[in-house]
């Protein structure tokens, strides 16, 4: 075969290519890179936020409310400073707070509950008590630590005012007509997941950035270094030509995707995401699933990049429109952060939408429906099919060839 | 050998070649002769099929290009006016790829190549990378890629344009021996030494239009003038 003889001829040049070729190598070892350790960070800040450790001054002016903390999985860490002088009092004095401040300065501790002597007494005299839990805001980590502090104080708060108010006989909903409940969603598994939904991504845009330097070179790079009117006094037709040096772009944007592909699920398998709750185990049929899915994306990728290559006048102009056409993979990406429809069938026919939406699927341990994922696949390879004629049409253009 | 009858191409404000008629024969080197932008270059590329005559006629063998260019190109060898290799590849592939495009077996493109290294005196570049390569270097790629396939026509270029002495010695005896096997032969230039040294027969051109076609004495003759390039003064002034 004719185009074999030039897809061969390309891919030897290419490979010889050591800077290209290092270009194509970094980003599929980058990626994988980069989501092992946004993983490992979210699960390391989840375990410290499942697992609350409260330094307490006075731990023992307040039973009650230290029992009701402890009961709801804090880990109360009794602190001694330096005692009241006089023992009846019932305040700290400024001495022993800025005490406890040093504390949160020096990193110690992110924050410290400090409890009055006098809780207890004025509790059970049904009066009302301050307690101050101290905090440096800015260390937004433990934010959510102490946001949980504080609304667990107040459900006791608001047990104790219950309580108060049925030994006298009214009901505790006269006083408090309205309760919001919030149900926290956000945990640590939802954004694990929508990390997990930047695995798609990435292998999208590898089927775009590992192609490209080929693509460019084979066209625009051919033109710069005038040697395409030479091979085209060769009496081969020039779709074969066209064909030749769009499957060399091919052979790269596919093994990128493949590497990318292969590095990402190797790096997922080592990240301990049971850890937080998810369940990640794809198994050789659904990475099959996963590479054909995609795979028709480095048909397409290569299809676009040679057709602009061929467009461009010089070696620059086509990085400056290729660098747009790198921004095409973010779009589904984008729209499916701010989608809210659902799932609709005219998504398969939008390439890169469409596979996009059957890598999440899978990623999320769906099987996509075998009707998607033909569609979509097809309409991929009729989308390259068009952009190779083109190529192979505008190739016979006169200004093309003698610019 | 090559016919052209009456071919015109115009460009968008300019008529390249205008009503061109000319005759190239077997055994011979044929010289198209003329000055920068005359025509010579829109000439040979529709020869070798790269662009398309507004009208005319262009056989080759009996081949239309106009209605046949692959056909064509299958029975000629070119060099381009442009002379680009690809600096990461060694001269042999180079050969080879145009080689194997062509269909040629292995066997007789290595049979060929070490022709070449000899006649060509291209032992020592032949599995050097052309990064770095000589211009007269560069041309003895181009012209072995261009004869790989052992053309009964060829279609050059101005093939000893920016040569050295002995890469312009070594073409010219390339192609007195080619012209010897009977070969038709026709290359462009503009120089007159050039010409002279290696042409039985020269086409002379300007503003697009063929001027005269005939042989050196044929010039001298027609224009009174001994010197060759007082003779081309004189014709392409009365054109």
């Amino acid at each position: 075969m004719m185009w074999s003889v030039i897809t061969r001829k390309e891919l030897k040049d290419a490979l010889r290519d050591r800077r290209a070729l290092a270009g194509m190598l970094l980003f599929p070892v980058m990626g994988p890179l980069m989501i092992y350790f946004m993983f490992n960070s979210i699960i390391d800040i989840a375990e410290e936020a499942g697992d609350i450790t409260l330094p307490v001054v006075g731990q023992d002016y307040a039973h009650d409310l230290v029992d009701y903390l402890d009961q709801n999985g804090i880990n109360i860490l009794p602190l001694s400073i330096e005692t009241p002088d006089e023992p009846d009092q019932a305040f700290y004095n400024a001495g022993q707070l800025a005490e406890v401040r040093t504390l949160i300065r020096s990193r110690q501790y992110d924050y410290v509950l400090v409890i009055p002597p006098d809780f207890d007494s004025l509790i059970g005299a049904s009066r009302r008590s301050n307690i101050e839990l101290h905090l440096e805001s800015t260390r937004t980590k433990a934010a959510p630590q102490t946001a949980r502090i504080s609304s667990l104080i107040d459900s006791w708060g608001r047990e104790t005012a219950s309580l108060r108010l049925l030994a006298r006989g009214i009901s505790p909903q006269l006083v408090s007509p309205v309760t919001v409940v919030s149900i926290d969603i956000a945990s640590q598994q939802s954004r694990v997941q929508r990390l997990l939904g930047m695995v798609p991504f990435f292998v999208l845009m590898a089927a775009f950035v590992c192609g490209m330097g080929v693509a460019v070179d084979v066209t625009a790079g051919e033109r710069e270094r005038k040697s395409l009117e030479p091979l085209l006094v060769n009496p081969v037709p020039r779709s074969t030509i066209v064909i030749g040096k769009w499957l060399a772009a091919v052979t790269f944007s596919a093994t990128g995707l493949i590497l990318v592909l292969v590095l990402n699920f190797f790096s997922l398998s080592r990240i301990p995401l049971e850890e937080v709750g998810i369940v990640f185990n794809i198994g050789t049929l659904q990475l099959t699933g996963i590479l054909l899915t995609i795979l028709p994306m480095s048909l397409l990728a290569p299809a676009i990049q040679i057709f602009i290559g061929i467009f461009a006048r010089s070696f620059k102009d086509a990085q400056g429109y290729l660098s747009f056409v790198m921004l095409l993979p973010m779009i589904p990406f984008f729209y499916n952060m701010f989608n809210t429809q659902d799932r609709a069938f005219w998504m398969n026919f939008v390439p890169m939408l469409g596979q996009h939406m059957l890598l999440n699927d899978v990623v999320r341990g769906e099987a996509p429906g075998i009707t998607d994922f033909v569609v979509a696949g097809v309409s991929l390879f009729i989308y390259s099919m068009f952009f190779v004629y083109a190529a192979s049409r505008l190739i016979r253009k006169e200004r093309i060839i003698f610019s | 050998m090559i016919e052209v009858t009456s071919i015109s191409k115009g460009f968008r404000n300019i008529q390249a070649v205008d009503n061109a008629s000319f005759t190239v024969r077997d055994g011979a080197i044929t010289g198209l002769l003329g000055h920068n932008g005359a025509g010579k270059t829109t000439t040979l590329r529709i020869l070798y099929g790269l662009l398309k005559a507004d009208s005319g006629s262009a056989l080759i063998d009996g081949v239309n290009v106009l209605e046949n260019p692959l056909m064509a190109q299958e029975i000629i060898g070119v060099m381009t006016d442009a002379h680009g290799l690809n600096p990461r590849l060694t001269a042999r592939e180079h050969i080879k790829y145009f080689a194997r495009l062509r269909g040629m077996p292995a066997s007789l493109i290595r049979q060929r190549i070490s022709t070449f290294v000899e006649t060509l005196d291209m032992a020592e570049i032949i599995d050097r990378r052309a990064e770095g390569f000589s211009q007269g270097e560069k041309m003895k790629v181009c012209l072995a890629r261009s004869l790989v396939h052992d053309p009964r026509n060829l279609i050059m270029d101005e093939p000893t344009n920016g040569l050295d002495v002995m890469t312009t010695r070594s073409v010219r005896s390339m192609l007195q021996s080619l012209k010897k096997d009977n070969k038709c032969i026709l290359l462009s230039s503009h120089i007159m030494q050039e010409i002279s040294a290696l042409c039985d027969e020269v086409v002379v051109i300007a503003e697009g239009r063929v001027l005269m076609q005939g042989s050196l004495d044929d010039l001298a003759r027609l224009t009174g003038e001994s010197d060759l390039e007082e003779a081309f003064m004189a014709v392409t002034k009365s054109g």
